[in-house]
């Protein structure tokens, strides 16, 4: 640890201070060794200096003092993001939402909802649930991240393939931007209004345009019935082709999501049991919402194809408890994770649909080739797996060889026609993997996108796009072998 | 496993850094610093453990400014024992870096001169008995002061009359049961001897037979939390003696959680010790808590029969969990049945309930300031409910609440479960 980089000065951190309390500046040295990474172990980094507004002007002011103290700046929610997005940069500062957790309006007959970046995901569902309303994107970590976080990520989780990546349910923005200005993009009724719509590269950007303080989100109204259905096979192959054919027949489920036999033995083992079976190689867990009929024909229609790819037990229930539990499991699935060995590597990549079981498979080959485990958990409905490979971060070998199985499995998916990721971003993580998707001219585009926002490079330098050349990674867009079977988004 | 590392070191590794934590944590809610977080405090145990950290001033802050509610525990699907490694950590740190010489004057007259002495508990109460009757406590306060917040906030002892003891055998009512041993534990009978009367008389009424361990004074949880694992150690063995004399296979009841909590874990704490291993685990396996004891359905189907609605509990009354039971020893449903069985009682739910009020123990004398931060969001959460009495299970969380809800003036009662159930008890 310790950074060589750029100490912040007595007055400007007398000046932080005056703005957003003494409680909101973590100054020294172990305070701030807590952010030296995200929920992205493999990479950490020392903060200059973490810094914690409560409200926007609080924000604006002190982006401007850390401006001229000449810091960049790397935007953090609570830090559970998966690809190192959140982790501090050289010569950088962290200013964190987490204390902007105050959900400022909910309007139940227009079915939107202001909230503060820093409100937890779940938060926002519980404040509207009164009004029979919901917030769709669901992130498995979705009782610890942040809304600003979630618009980081263009976050989705298991609901994705029903109700879309967050990018579909944002409506406006708050945002600083490098100089230390507050701009507001879209709003609650701004649809159409005729501006460029600057939303969508917000939407996605992994704080590299500004910090979003505030977000403007559509809510949905509570569907009538929802019923929650476990299928049991006895091969995980099987499970895959069970869900390629889910989706040929055109069944709309709201959530598909797919547990190996690794992933139910640590969920099981864990205080988050689910009462997943243990005889059972895989388990679907599929979520079928709307009206009485038509859950009743889908789950039927469900249960039908899992029986005819060999799934050997069927249940079903909508009992609000035991739904909870089964989610619950699913959800703490990464985390249980640490019961196998004390770091974890979660891929997230997409996939065609219709390829999940070569992908799984390839996944699996380059593991036991590596002699690593592991375990698979993921969205089978929007084709979003997550290889999850366990390791120890104090065996040097070992995490080469899991960096190596996760660039692997990168290939092979965007050799399918898939891509890098579903919703974890490319972060540190998968930057040199951009070179795979995209040519030079592709990220020279991009990159000038992002330099339209921000001309100096203030927020979040370094991350995302490549920072060497794709000539210099050695690397060009892989051929895709055949053509995509269907739009896998 | 070694008290001499800074942290049991594998169950760090245990923690793969998913945040999941975060937002059950009392000191994250207050501070939004991921320092002030389980994840953040795990991440600096680890450091220090590692030698990429040293503890200093902010590591001790940051162990301190922990509450150890246990709530992270409940939500990790790691299975991290955070509850534990805080332990440990705190007596790493007394040996690491030894507090000045009047916190040690403090810790010693707290730790060995007055928790574990009958004759010192008897003594502070008197005292503190006389400082509040003469009013002293208006005239050091200011003069001690933030310190001074300590006397403002400690209870106010009863009359020397509710002090007594427990007796050593209360008979059971009507047919026999069998035994059970209670404890009667160290403030609780200076404080709280009429919840220790209730439980005693609450358990006769399902059929018990009641036994108390007069020898007995203190558990050594309050050690344990902070860090004096020797003493804590000391104590545990003790306690297993002195129970296993009275009566060595009946169940132990508890009316305190943060004493059940730690009692359950007798195993644990005695596991490098090769002679009374066995015979702790053998014990931690006998302890219930009260709540778990009169949910079971023999007791449960007694209790129907002598409760009755004469209890005079008027307007809702509402559920708080104890920390130390619901996260500690998982303990969640068995309470709110039981007030479900009493008739005329009108029960709701608190949002919030199982998040801490901020009592922990000695805490609320350490960091006054902190403690009370923590319990705001609390009184919030209680007026939303418009409950009219508040219902716990530890002496600690029954004082805490009954600081706050005096600061509010709202005038809701604040009540120990056993203390409902045996308002409710129809005479035989």
């Amino acid at each position: 640890m310790g950074s060589d980089g750029k100490q912040i000065s007595r007055r400007h951190l007398a000046e932080l201070e005056r703005i957003v309390g003494k409680k909101g500046v973590r100054a020294d040295p172990t305070a701030r060794s807590a952010y030296e990474s995200d929920a992205f172990m493999l990479q950490r980094a020392s903060a200059e200096v973490i810094v914690l507004p409560r409200t926007t002007a609080e924000a604006a002011a002190a982006i401007k003092v850390l401006r001229e103290a000449g810091l960049v700046v790397v935007p953090r929610g609570a830090g559970t993001g998966l690809s190192g997005g959140a982790r501090p940069v050289e010569n950088g500062a962290i200013v964190g939402t987490a204390r902007m957790r105050d959900v400022l309006e909910v309007n139940a007959e227009d079915r939107y909802a202001r909230v503060q970046a820093g409100v937890v995901n779940v938060h926002l569902t519980a404040a509207c649930a009164d009004a029979g309303l919901f917030y769709g994107p669901d992130p498995s970590s979705q009782t610890a991240c942040t809304i600003g976080g979630n618009v980081g990520n263009n976050s989705g989780g298991p609901h994705g393939f029903k109700y879309g990546s967050t990018n579909r349910h944002v409506l406006g923005l708050t945002m600083v931007d490098s100089r230390g200005e507050v701009i507001q993009l879209g709003g609650p009724g701004a649809a159409g209004d005729g501006d460029l719509d600057l939303l969508g590269p917000v939407v996605g950007s992994e704080g590299m345009l500004g910090l979003v303080t505030e977000v403007t989100v559509q809510l949905l109204p509570r569907p009538e019935k929802v019923e929650t259905l476990l299928c049991l096979f006895e091969s995980l192959d099987a499970c895959c082709d069970a869900v390629s054919e889910m989706i040929a027949r055109r069944l709309e489920p709201s959530a598909i999501e797919i547990l190996d036999r690794l992933t139910i033995e640590a969920v099981e083992a864990s205080v988050l049991r689910a009462g997943y079976p243990d005889n059972a190689e895989a388990v679907m867990l599929v979520e079928v919402e709307g009206g009485d009929e038509e859950v009743d024909a889908t789950s039927a229609d469900v249960i039908e194809v899992a029986r005819a790819f060999g799934a050997f037990d069927t249940r079903r229930t909508t009992d609000p408890a035991e739904r909870k539990r089964l989610w619950a499991g699913r959800k703490g699935a990464f985390g249980a994770m640490g019961r196998i060995a004390p770091d974890l590597y979660v891929a997230d990549v997409v996939a065609p649909r219709t390829r999940l079981r070569e992908i799984v498979s390839a996944a699996t080959v380059a593991c036991r080739e590596r002699n690593l485990k592991l375990a698979n958990v993921f969205h089978a409905g929007d084709g979003n797996l997550h290889p999850n490979i366990s390791y120890d971060r104090r065996d040097a070998d070992e995490v080469r060889r899991v960096l190596e199985a996760g660039r692997i499995i990168m290939e092979a998916c965007v050799a399918a026609g898939g891509s890098l990721t579903g919703e974890h971003g490319i972060g540190l993580e998968k930057q040199d993997e951009m070179c795979l998707v995209f040519s030079d001219d592709d990220l020279e585009a991009m990159d000038q996108l992002r330099a339209a926002f921000d001309p100096d490079a203030f927020w979040n330098p370094g991350k995302m796009l490549p920072v060497r050349g794709c000539r210099e990674i050695h690397t060009r867009p892989l051929p895709v072998q055949a053509p995509a079977a269907e739009d896998a988004s | 496993m070694t008290r001499e590392s800074l942290v049991d070191h594998a169950r760090a590794l245990d923690c793969i850094h998913c945040g999941l934590c975060l937002t059950t944590c009392p000191t994250y809610q207050l501070t939004g610093s991921e320092t002030s977080s389980p994840r953040g405090r795990i991440h600096l145990m680890r450091a220090v453990a590692e030698g990429r950290a040293e503890p200093d001033a902010t590591f001790e802050d940051e162990m301190n400014f922990c509450l150890v509610c246990r709530h992270c525990e409940s939500v990790c699907p790691a299975g991290v024992e955070f509850g534990a490694m805080m332990e440990f950590s705190r007596g790493a740190l007394l040996e690491r870096r030894p507090p000045g010489p009047l916190a040690r004057l403090a810790r010693w007259v707290g730790f060995r001169g007055i928790l574990v002495r009958r004759a010192g508990l008897r003594l502070a109460a008197v005292g503190l008995r006389a400082v509040q009757l003469l009013r002293l406590d208006a005239i050091t306060s200011p003069l001690l002061g933030l310190r001074g917040q300590i006397f403002r906030n400690l209870p106010r002892v009863p009359s020397a009359r509710e002090r007594r003891p427990l007796p050593p055998v209360t008979e059971a009512e009507g047919p026999a049961r069998g035994t059970v041993l209670v404890l009667d534990g160290c403030v609780m009978p200076e404080l709280f001897g009429r919840v220790n009367r209730a439980m005693a008389d609450v358990l006769a009424a399902t059929g018990r037979e009641v036994r108390s361990v007069p020898k007995h004074v203190c558990c050594g949880a309050l050690h344990a939390h902070n860090g004096e694992l020797d003493q804590a150690e000391d104590l545990a063995r003790l306690t297993i003696a002195q129970f296993n004399e009275v009566d060595d296979s009946a169940p132990v009841v508890i009316d305190s959680a943060g004493c059940g909590a730690h009692m359950k874990e007798y195993g644990r704490l005695l596991a490098n010790d090769p002679e009374w291993r066995d015979r702790a685990s053998a014990f931690a396996a006998r302890v219930v808590d009260l709540t778990e004891e009169l949910a079971a359905p023999e007791a449960t189907a007694r209790l129907q029969e002598r409760l009755g609605d004469g209890h005079g509990i008027d307007g809702p009354v509402t559920w708080d969990d104890p920390c130390h039971l619901c996260h500690g020893q998982g303990v969640r449903e068995q309470p709110r049945h039981l007030l479900d069985l009493v008739p005329g009682l009108e029960r709701v739910e608190m949002p919030g309930a199982d998040s801490c009020c901020g009592s922990a123990g000695i805490y609320t004398v350490l960091r006054p300031e902190d403690s009370l931060e923590v319990l705001d969001p609390k009184l919030e959460s209680l007026e939303s409910t418009g409950a009219r009495t508040l219902v716990t299970a530890n002496p600690g969380c029954h004082q805490q609440w009954q600081i706050g809800v005096g600061k509010t003036g709202k005038g809701v009662e604040v009540l120990h479960l056993a203390e409902v159930l045996e308002r409710a008890l129809k005479p035989r």
